[in-house]
């Protein structure tokens, strides 16, 4: 169970565990993108997401910041959540993804971070079907990069796991 | 007289934990791969063999119930890894390609095809795995109808599920 959360505000947070700004394609402020680990949930937007995103050390990236409109969702087994996760699969690997959840049934969104040559790519995020997507730049310090999953489950490993988290937590060996 | 290529790589035997690029360049171990789940390991001639290119529109057939199985695919070859992202692009397949172009990792594995001297390709052949890389079944494919048939590695995950979660049978109230 991840009890990592993030969320985007306006004004950097007095507790989040790091955070960083974000600027919109043209570079003008977007607010402050910060993550908390812990289980009791920071703000009312925030959304719980694949605690290996995070990573201190990280460059600056490029996101794609995949939301629903306030007061929408999804469940995470809607065709449309489940045809987007495929097309994640088969596309090239980007640094890190993961999706968005408040509980154990709804799709909430989607983070992908790219960096490189996978930046222009984020224009074509398969989760941007679902749901609108923001474009934005982060500064170092907030997302690393995950290996992909290794395909082609689609399947949450356990209700309350943001996919592509691709274990179960004691996996029997 | 010389062993049989396959012949050490029998089941009961620990599959060696080989590493290799995936086909986005990124370096995998094999045990990260495979994490908890069944798995099955198919190692290829190359895209241009057309015993291969049927064999591979096989497994895609396959990839509908593994996505949704908790199981894995993971195909090898000697091709570079942007030969294997392109063919994997074109068959539609949502798993990991690893490359061997080097042939370090044929060679420890003995699994090089000695009547092919041009390509010096894998012998190919297909590998049901445990989670801990213990071989369940192998398939030596170096004549067609040797390779197994998407019943024989349903049967096979259909096993190894059944060995390894603890709640195979549906839990009772």
């Amino acid at each position: 169970m991840s009890w990592c959360w993030l969320d985007l505000r306006a004004a950097p947070a007095d507790n989040a565990g790091a955070q960083a700004r974000v600027f919109e394609r043209d570079g003008t402020p977007a607010g402050w993108l910060a993550v908390w680990l812990r289980r009791a949930k920071p703000s009312r937007s925030a959304r719980r997401i694949d605690g290996r995103v995070v990573d201190g050390r990280g460059a600056a990236a490029w996101l794609s910041l995949v939301r629903p409109p306030d007061g929408v969702r999804l469940p995470f087994d809607d065709v449309a959540v489940q045809q987007a996760r495929r097309a994640v699969l088969a596309a090239p690997p980007h640094d890190a993804v993961t999706t968005l959840l408040s509980d154990a049934s709804h799709f909430e969104g989607a983070l992908t971070v790219a960096r490189g040559d996978g930046v222009a790519r984020l224009a074509d995020d398969p989760f941007a079907r679902v749901f609108p997507a923001r474009v934005l730049r982060v500064e170092a310090g907030l997302f690393g990069a995950v290996p992909a999953p290794c395909g082609p489950t689609i399947e949450r490993y356990g209700s309350a796991q943001p996919w592509p988290w691709d274990r179960y937590d004691a996996a029997p060996s | 007289m010389p062993t049989h290529p396959i012949a050490p790589l029998r089941a009961g035997a620990r599959f060696p934990d080989f590493e290799l690029s995936d086909h986005a360049g990124n370096r995998r171990r094999l045990s990260n791969l495979v994490a908890g789940d069944p798995v099955v390991l198919q190692f290829f001639r190359g895209w241009w063999c057309p015993k291969e290119q049927a064999f591979l529109r096989r497994l895609i057939d396959l990839q509908d119930d593994v996505e949704v199985a908790y199981s894995r695919m993971i195909s090898v070859s000697v091709d570079a890894p942007e030969v294997n992202a392109a063919l994997r692009a074109g068959l539609g397949a949502r798993w990991t390609f690893l490359s061997d172009p080097d042939r370090a990792v044929q060679a420890s594995l003995g699994l090089r095809e000695t009547t092919d001297t041009l390509n010096d390709p894998y012998v190919p052949a297909v590998f049901t795995l445990f989670p801990d890389l213990t071989i369940h079944r192998a398939f030596d494919g170096y004549w067609y109808w040797g390779r197994p048939t998407l019943d024989e590695l349903r049967h096979d995950m259909r096993e190894i599920a059944r060995a390894i979660r603890a709640d195979w049978e549906a839990p009772t109230p």
